[in-house]
């Protein structure tokens, strides 16, 4: 696969040109530290308030919080380049990755690295490891295995509405608020049980955009919880495919705009 | 020559989704149906042979950029043909990239933190060149363009006429057949221009690459360029040779003449009278210029004919610019339109 060893080459790039900035890789790692840091504190006041939510307990809860955590730094780790879309294409810098023999969606994760992102990696695996330790599920094989299914089809459901979101620049749209509110969306919607939303919020962070399965309904499956869920134990199963569908869908979608390009200047 | 590119009424109108103003301006521009519409490149025609250099000209938003970006690949036509050795460009898009190279004159392709070699390797691998390969075209530019004293600096840190260098090997690596050059020497300084050309030149003569330039340098288009399409408004002007179209559409030169002291233009422009064929403009002191068809009358005979009636110290001839050809040329389509 030449395109993926190219593209790693790619972010082994970004990666030196950032550290060149010394000051900045550190600072901008302390923000990420901070930033989810916060997050987490936050929550947890909020949870040694109530004994449950919605039929959860502390550790249930930080189980959720924590997964999605994880599909989030998973998403974010190779993708949040897309963020800048709209940057890249108004300087112009779109045009050279078109007349180059690569993906341009390769080219554009792969155009930067921003250290942040690591601050959103430690944050993650530091609440999970705890969280694992709250919760008592029972780690065969085969719940390892969907774990892991879980995290990707997790960050594939979230990285199918940055997708969509960032096309949108092929519009020559400013993108940034946008998709900041889908950041934000994931965060505040599927940090917790989908449930307490209430059913028609529950229904549309199901099927209009893929919330509940990037966390709540995975960690539903695992914890065994399934009874209590909007749908079925084996639609609950399947969940993961969701984010998988979905990412595959949206990035057709961004191909199909990608020929509505029209480049800057004349 | 067998001919490598080609445009057939190609045509590229620009859909701007309107823009709006104000509180939910953002919104509206989201969702809005109305477009408002550019014609970019309106129906032009032109063939490239295999091993040309021809230089695309015309005045700022005449729709070169946008030919050479449907060219390239970059944007997908309107309407009407565009073909590159075969194909449409913007439909195998990738494949065309493998033999084309592109400068965006103003917009550097190169790894802006790392040091400059870094872009290089990458590039190598990107266009999927054997190491030796790679070795030996990065050996030859290194050479040709003097790449060494700054092949480890940063490129953040390399003067403009550095990077320029740099941007010509990274288009040229991959030994592309096709060269396109979007303004490749603005900004630059005459030793860094220079030397740029020098570089077209030699691409152009030793590997046969084809070019296609764009520029508002005419001294860019008289040292490289046997050919010139010329276009404005999205169509094509004027389709020939340099010398062809200065004799038609700039056939003026100017002789600038410095007079011994004492002796006032107005005085010496009364001394020619109409002997001399041309128009005598007399500044206010001791500068003449005559404006003369250069193909009615030689530089030699005005000049004669000046320093045998006026004491002269120093004597300058002003050839036509681009400028002159750009003026004739827009003065032309307004009447023909």
């Amino acid at each position: 696969m030449g395109s993926m060893r190219m593209t790693f080459l790619l972010y082994r790039a970004a990666v030196r040109g950032e550290m060149q900035y010394r000051l900045n890789f550190v600072m901008l790692l302390a923000l990420g530290l901070v930033y989810q840091g916060s997050g987490i504190a936050f929550v947890w006041t909020v949870l040694r308030t109530f004994d449950t939510i919605a039929g959860w307990n502390f550790g249930e809860l930080a189980f959720l919080y924590s997964l999605r955590l994880m599909a989030h730094a998973v998403w974010v780790v190779p993708f949040h380049q897309l963020v800048s879309m709209d940057t890249t294409i108004r300087e112009g810098r779109f045009d050279r990755y078109l007349v180059r023999p690569l993906n341009p969606f390769l080219q554009i994760i792969t155009s930067r690295f921003r250290m942040n992102v690591i601050g959103d990696v430690m944050a993650a695996v530091i609440l999970f490891t705890i969280a694992v330790n709250l919760v008592d599920i029972d780690f065969s094989p085969l719940s390892v295995a969907y774990l892991v299914l879980a995290v990707v089809g997790g960050a594939l459901a979230e990285g199918a509405a940055a997708v969509v979101v960032s096309s949108l620049s092929f519009r020559s749209v400013q993108t940034w608020a946008a998709s900041q509110l889908v950041d934000n969306i994931y965060l505040m919607f599927g940090s917790y049980p989908t449930r307490v939303f209430g059913g028609a919020l529950t229904w549309g962070l199901t099927w209009v955009l893929p919330v509940a399965v990037v966390a709540y309904i995975p960690s539903s499956v695992l914890l065994d919880k399934t009874d209590s869920l909007h749908l079925s134990a084996p639609a609950a199963v399947a969940a993961p495919l969701i984010g998988v569908l979905w990412f595959g869908a949206a990035y057709k979608w961004w191909r199909v705009r990608m020929r509505g390009y029209q480049s800057v200047g004349a | 020559m067998p001919t490598l590119i080609r445009a057939e009424g190609l045509t590229k109108y620009y859909r701007r989704p309107r823009r709006y103003e104000g509180a939910f301006g953002g919104l509206r521009t989201l969702i809005t149906r109305q477009y408002d519409e550019v014609r970019a490149v309106d129906g032009v025609d032109f063939t490239v042979s295999d091993g040309e250099l021809v230089g695309y000209l015309g005045p700022n938003g005449a729709g070169k950029s946008t030919t050479i970006k449907m060219m390239t690949g970059v944007l997908v036509p309107t309407g009407g043909l565009i073909e590159v050795d075969g194909t449409a460009p913007w439909r195998d898009r990738e494949k065309n990239a493998m033999h084309i190279g592109v400068v965006f004159g103003q917009r550097s392709q190169l790894w802006w933190d790392l040091p400059l070699v870094d872009s290089f390797t990458l590039l190598g691998k990107m266009y999927r060149m054997s190491e030796a390969d790679y070795r030996r075209r990065l050996d030859g530019f290194i050479d040709l363009l003097d790449l060494g004293p700054f092949l480890d600096r940063p490129v953040r840190q390399l003067s403009l006429g550095q990077r320029m260098r740099g941007d010509l090997a990274a288009a040229m690596l991959h030994e592309p057949s096709i060269l396109y050059l979007d303004e490749p020497t603005i900004g630059l300084d005459a030793v860094a221009r220079d030397r740029m050309r020098d570089f077209i030149a030699e691409m152009n003569r030793e590997s046969g690459t084809t070019i296609v330039l764009t520029t508002h340098d005419l001294v860019d288009v008289e040292a490289l360029c046997n050919r010139v399409v010329f276009i404005d408004k999205g169509r094509v002007l004027y389709d020939g040779s340099v010398v062809d179209l200065k004799a038609t559409y700039a056939p003026h030169r100017t002789l600038v003449v410095q007079l011994a002291s004492g002796f006032t233009a107005a005085r010496a422009a009364e001394l020619l009278g109409p002997e001399v064929p041309g128009d005598v403009i007399a500044d206010e002191g001791p500068t003449l210029r005559i404006r003369f068809e250069a193909n009615r009358i030689s530089a030699q005979e005005i000049i004669s004919a000046v320093t045998s009636r006026c004491p002269v110290t120093d004597l300058s001839l002003v050839e036509p610019e681009l400028e002159d050809v750009m003026r004739t040329l827009y003065g032309n389509r307004t009447i023909a339109v």
